[in-house]
């Protein structure tokens, strides 16, 4: 795998033969070309391009964390990172019999409110459709938000979340992560506050580091003594 | 901001919170300014220049000395203009285009501080009386936008003009003409330095970074000159400050500008 991997900018071309091109690769002829700065993974069928910088592109089904810009009489405007505003019905708050004469919005919600959602629907061609109609979604309370880049994020999650676990695990905070590099921090104690903000901060840092998971438990650790 | 850059409702209430226990979000305390850097000639070509960057706050002066007609009600007077703009590349919000209030704002602010000081002795600065004076521009662009660019414009702005070169003119033929090996100090005075308070809660801090800036209820920006008299003030914001506030902030101008004017007097004397 290692040897398959390698820095690329656009127009590099990342390999040439029968490869499906998936994310951030054009197929050119017989050549798959990069379009972003980044890592190219080839797979035994597959060509993609991790990039290591951008915004973040709106997936559906993604959970995000997203704070509200603004609002109309009906619907909510949601800053989710992203070149797209999120875009939050009033009618996925207040419930269908929603109506602009009795409901208010901004008793809900309020200009400055983040808010955990998910998109909802997406399609390139309209703002994303954003709810927090689910278990878990809606306006988060208490906490701290902490900005990554978002090609980061798998990187904090890790394998399976074994990278936020241990995070989570070592400090007692509870971490929200959002696909768009958004992450809300809450913690009990300041110091437990403090040394999660740090491990995320390390991870936004030395993402591309192998070992990074032995020196965040170092860190994690090292804080406890002292 | 240019255009409303929104703060989240939780940072804000970390700062409030940390207030009140006399805490900032930077680890600062309430009185203290960030640390100020001061680059002298950043723009080799200018008659006087200065780049100063207020914590991640980072502006741009450049200063052009030519002659220019003069107005017509003082003919016995040199010109003096100072101009202030946010670039686009300072903050994602701020766009191309005419400037807006705030921008307006930041222009009239720094200028003002600067010409009710009198540091430029425009008096100096007559070629011919009625004919021909000498007009000094002062250009201040912010490259990169962390709260209160009003000092950091008004800092950039006092730092260039200290440093400023002029040449010198005489009229031949009706027109005036660049002396050769004339070139010499512009004369100045006195030494304008600007302090932005901003009041959030109840609290009153001292040059608001980027989200104190955002969070903040009202702020005032005072200006000093070397004499440690008030010369200048603007108010902004939608809240209001009391009496004693007012006071306090007075104080704190005269006290915490007398620390930065000495930064200023020894970026001049280095440059020297």
């Amino acid at each position: 795998m290692a040897d398959r991997r390698k820095y690329v900018i656009p127009g590099d071309v990342v390999t040439s033969g029968p490869f499906r091109p998936e994310q951030n690769v054009i197929l050119e002829g017989n050549d798959i070309i990069s379009t972003v700065v980044g890592i190219s993974e080839i797979y035994d069928d597959s060509v993609k391009v991790i990039p290591l910088t951008g915004k973040y592109l709106p997936k559906i089904d993604d959970l995000v964390i997203g704070k509200v810009v603004s609002h109309t009489s009906l619907s909510w405007e949601l800053d989710i990172n992203s070149c797209y505003i999120g875009f939050l019905p009033a009618m996925d708050v207040f419930g269908r019999d929603f109506s602009t004469h009795s409901d208010e919005l901004s008793s809900k919600l309020k200009t400055g409110d983040l808010v955990a959602a998910r998109i909802a629907n997406f399609d390139r061609t309209r703002d994303p459709l954003i709810t927090i109609s689910d278990r878990d979604l809606g306006k988060i309370d208490d906490g701290v938000l902490v900005k990554i880049s978002t090609s980061k994020v798998p990187r904090l999650i890790g394998k399976k979340g074994s990278m936020i676990q241990m995070i989570e695990n070592g400090t007692n905070a509870a971490v929200t992560i959002g696909q768009n590099g958004w992450v809300v921090v809450a913690c009990e104690s300041a110091e437990g506050l403090s040394k999660a903000k740090k491990a995320i901060e390390m991870v936004n840092e030395k993402a591309h580091i192998a070992n990074l998971t032995d020196l965040i438990q170092d860190m994690l650790n090292e804080k406890d003594e002292s | 901001m240019a255009t409303v850059s929104v703060i989240d409702e939780l940072k804000k209430a970390q700062i409030l919170e940390l207030l009140e226990q006399g805490k900032r979000v930077d680890g600062r305390a309430l009185d203290e300014p960030r640390e100020i850097k001061i680059e002298i000639n950043a723009i080799p070509k200018a008659n006087g220049s200065a780049r100063v960057y207020l914590g991640d706050t980072d502006v741009l002066c450049g200063v052009k000395i030519q002659p220019d007609r003069p107005f017509p009600d003082v003919g016995d007077k040199g010109m003096f203009m100072c101009t202030a703009e946010l670039l686009p590349l300072s903050h994602p919000t701020v766009e191309t285009g005419p400037p807006r209030d705030d921008v307006i704002e930041l222009a009239r602010v720094v200028d003002r501080g600067i010409r009710e000081s009198h540091m430029v002795d425009v008096s100096q600065l007559v070629i011919e009386k009625d004919k021909s004076v000498v007009g000094v521009f002062a250009d201040v662009v912010a490259i990169d936008y962390d709260g209160n660019y009003f000092d950091a414009c008004s800092y950039a702005a006092t730092a260039a003009l200290l440093t400023s070169k002029t040449p010198t003119w005489e009229m031949v033929d009706d027109q005036p003409t660049v002396v050769e090996g004339g070139e010499k100090q512009l004369p100045t005075s006195t030494i304008p330095v600007s302090v932005t308070m901003g009041k959030i809660g109840n609290h009153i801090v001292v040059d608001p970074n980027g989200d104190e800036w955002a969070s903040m209820d009202c702020r005032v920006t005072i200006t000093t000159d070397s004499d440690g008299h008030i010369v200048a003030l603007q108010k902004g914001g939608s809240d209001g400050f009391t009496q004693d506030e007012i006071n306090q902030c007075g104080d704190l101008s005269i006290k915490v500008g007398a620390k930065i004017r000495e930064q200023l007097k020894s970026a001049q004397q280095e440059s020297q």
